[in-house]
C-alpha cells in the first residue's frame, strides 16, 4: 500500500484503442480512450453492451495488449512488462470480481480467498489468517469451509470480493458485479464494495448497466462505441433527469 | 518489481490437493483413464514376470525367446494406446476449465503454476495406474503358475522368480508416470499458454 500513496492517479490510459479483426472487417471494440482515474475513486463505466466497457477493462487489467496507446498503472506503463511482472501486477495491484463469480469449484470458500496471496508468494498461516478475517469483514465468517457451489450468489460474489482484496490491490476492477444477483443482493453488493473503497482507500472501477451503481459511483464515464462520451460526476447525473436511462 | 521476487512457486503440498480435487471432481473420466494405465501396465508387468518365471523353470516350458517379441510389441501399442488416452481426457480436463484457468491467470498465477497443476494431475494418474496394474499384473503371472500341476522343485523355483520380480512393480510405476506426465505434457502446456481474455470469454 506504501507505493501506491504516491500517485495521484492510479490508472491513466493515452489514447487507448483495440480492434478486432473478424475474417474481413476491421471491429474498433475501443477507439481512441484517454482518462484520469483517481486513487480512491469509485469510479462506473457505463454503456451498452458491445459498447467497449469489457475491452476497456481487460486492457487496464493487464489481460489484453492495446492496439494502441498507452495504460499506466500507478505510473507504470504496463506495455513493458514482460509476462512475470504481468502477473506481477495482477497479483498484487488489481483484484478482480467478474459478473458469474468464476471462484474455483473445487476450492473452499477460505482456499478461493487466500489462493492470490499464494501467487503473491504469502506464507500459509498469513494467508489463512488474512483470508479468514476478510471473509468475516465480508460477512461469511460462518461460512468459510464451504465449496461455492453450496453458496448463494450473493454470497459467492461477497468470497469473490474478498479474494479480489486480498493482497491489498490499488485497483478493484468489477465487470458487472451485480449482473447475475437479484435487487436487493445486488443492492447489498454494491455497498459492500462502497465499503470497501471507503475502508481501505482502494479505487474501484466498475463496468455496468446497473443504475443503482451510480448512486455509489464518485464519477461515471460513459461510453458508446468504443469511445468516451462524456465523463459525469454523481451530482451531475442526478440533476439531469435523462440521465436515469 | 524487484527481479529477485521472481521464482514464487505453487507451494507443492497445495498444488497436490488442488489436483486431487480436481480429480475427484471428474472422478469417472479419472477412473476410465486409470483403468487404461492399469491395463495397458499391467500386461507388460505380468509378460516380463511371466518371462522371468520361464527363465528360472530353465526352458521346460519350450520357450526359446524369453518373451516373444510379437507380444512385448503388443504391449508397447497397449502403452500408445493409454498415452493417447491420457492426453484425450487431460485436453478435456483443459476445455472443462477454461473459465477456471483463466480466473487463475487474473488472480496473478503464472503459466508455470498452471502448467504445475496439469502435470501433478497426471502424474497421480500415472502413479495409482501404475501400482495397481504392476501388482495386477504381478498377481496374474502368478496365478497362470499357482494353479497347474507342478513338482516341488518347480514350485519353488515359480515362487522364487516370483518374489525375485517385485522389482518389476517399481519399474512399471515409474513407467506409468514417465508415460503420464509425457502425455499430460501437450495439455498442460496448452492451459498454460492460454491468453486469459480469451479464456474468461469461453462458455462451457
Amino acid at each position: 500500500m506504501e507505493t501506491s500513496l504516491r500517485y495521484e492517479y492510479t490508472v491513466e490510459t493515452e489514447d487507448l484503442a483495440k480492434n478486432y479483426i473478424m475474417g474481413p472487417v476491421t471491429v474498433k471494440a475501443l477507439d481512441g480512450v484517454s482518462v484520469k482515474i483517481r486513487r480512491g475513486e469509485y469510479l462506473s463505466i457505463m454503456g451498452p453492451s458491445g459498447s467497449g466497457k469489457t475491452t476497456f477493462f481487460n486492457m487496464i487489467g493487464g489481460l489484453d495488449r492495446p492496439t494502441r496507446g498507452k495504460v499506466y498503472i500507478d505510473e507504470v506503463d504496463i506495455a513493458k512488462l514482460d509476462a512475470y511482472e504481468l502477473a506481477w501486477l495482477r497479483a498484487r495491484k488489481i483484484g478482480y470480481i467478474f459478473q458469474t463469480f468464476n471462484l474455483i469449484p473445487v476450492l473452499t470458500a477460505v482456499e478461493n480467498v487466500s489462493l492470490p496471496m499464494t501467487f503473491a508468494g504469502v506464507g500459509r498461516e498469513e494467508r489463512l489468517e488474512r483470508a479468514k478475517q476478510l471473509l468475516e469483514r465480508v460477512g461469511l465468517g460462518e461460512r468459510l469451509d464451504h465449496k461455492p457451489a453450496e453458496l448463494s450468489g450473493g454470497q459467492q460474489q461477497r468470497v469473490a470480493i474478498a479474494r479480489a482484496l486480498a493482497n491489498n490491490p490499488v485497483i478493484v476492477l468489477a465487470d458487472e458485479p451485480t449482473g447475475n444477483l437479484d435487487l436487493q443482493t445486488g443492492l447489498d453488493i454494491i455497498t459492500l464494495l462502497k465499503t470497501m473503497n471507503a475502508e481501505k482507500g482502494v479505487t474501484i472501477i466498475t463496468a455496468t448497466h446497473d443504475l443503482k451503481m451510480i448512486d455509489v459511483s464518485d464519477r461515471i464515464f460513459w461510453i458508446r462505441d468504443g469511445k468516451l462520451e462524456r465523463i459525469e460526476t454523481r451530482k451531475e447525473v442526478s440533476v439531469r433527469p435523462v440521465g436515469r436511462k | 518489481m524487484k527481479r529477485e521476487e521472481r521464482a514464487i512457486i505453487f507451494p507443492i503440498g497445495e498444488a497436490i490437493s488442488f489436483s486431487i480435487e480436481s480429480i475427484r471432481r471428474r472422478f469417472t473420466r479419472a477412473i476410465i483413464t486409470i483403468v487404461s494405465i492399469i491395463l495397458g501396465i499391467a500386461f507388460l508387468s505380468a509378460l516380463l514376470t511371466m518371462s522371468r518365471i520361464v527363465i528360472a523353470i530353465g526352458g521346460e516350458a519350450a520357450g526359446t525367446e524369453a518373451v516373444p517379441s510379437y507380444e512385448l510389441w503388443i504391449a508397447v501399442i497397449a502403452l500408445l494406446v493409454c498415452g493417447v488416452g491420457i492426453v484425450n481426457s487431460m485436453l478435456m480436463s483443459v476445455t472443462e476449465r477454461y473459465k477456471e484457468i483463466g480466473t487463475i491467470k487474473t488472480l496473478g498465477a503464472e503459466d508455470i503454476h498452471i502448467l504445475e497443476l496439469f502435470l501433478i494431475e497426471g502424474g497421480i494418474m500415472g502413479i495409482v495406474g501404475g501400482i495397481i496394474g504392476g501388482v495386477l499384473g504381478w498377481g496374474v503371472a502368478y496365478a497362470m503358475y499357482a494353479f497347474q500341476q507342478q513338482s516341488a522343485e518347480v514350485s519353488s523355483r515359480i515362487v522364487q522368480a516370483l518374489l525375485g520380480s517385485v522389482d518389476l512393480i517399481g519399474y512399471s510405476v515409474v513407467l506409468s508416470v514417465i508415460l503420464s506426465l509425457l502425455s499430460s505434457m501437450v495439455p498442460a502446456y496448452m492451459a498454460a499458454k492460454l491468453n486469459p481474455v480469451e479464456a474468461l470469454r469461453y462458455e462451457v
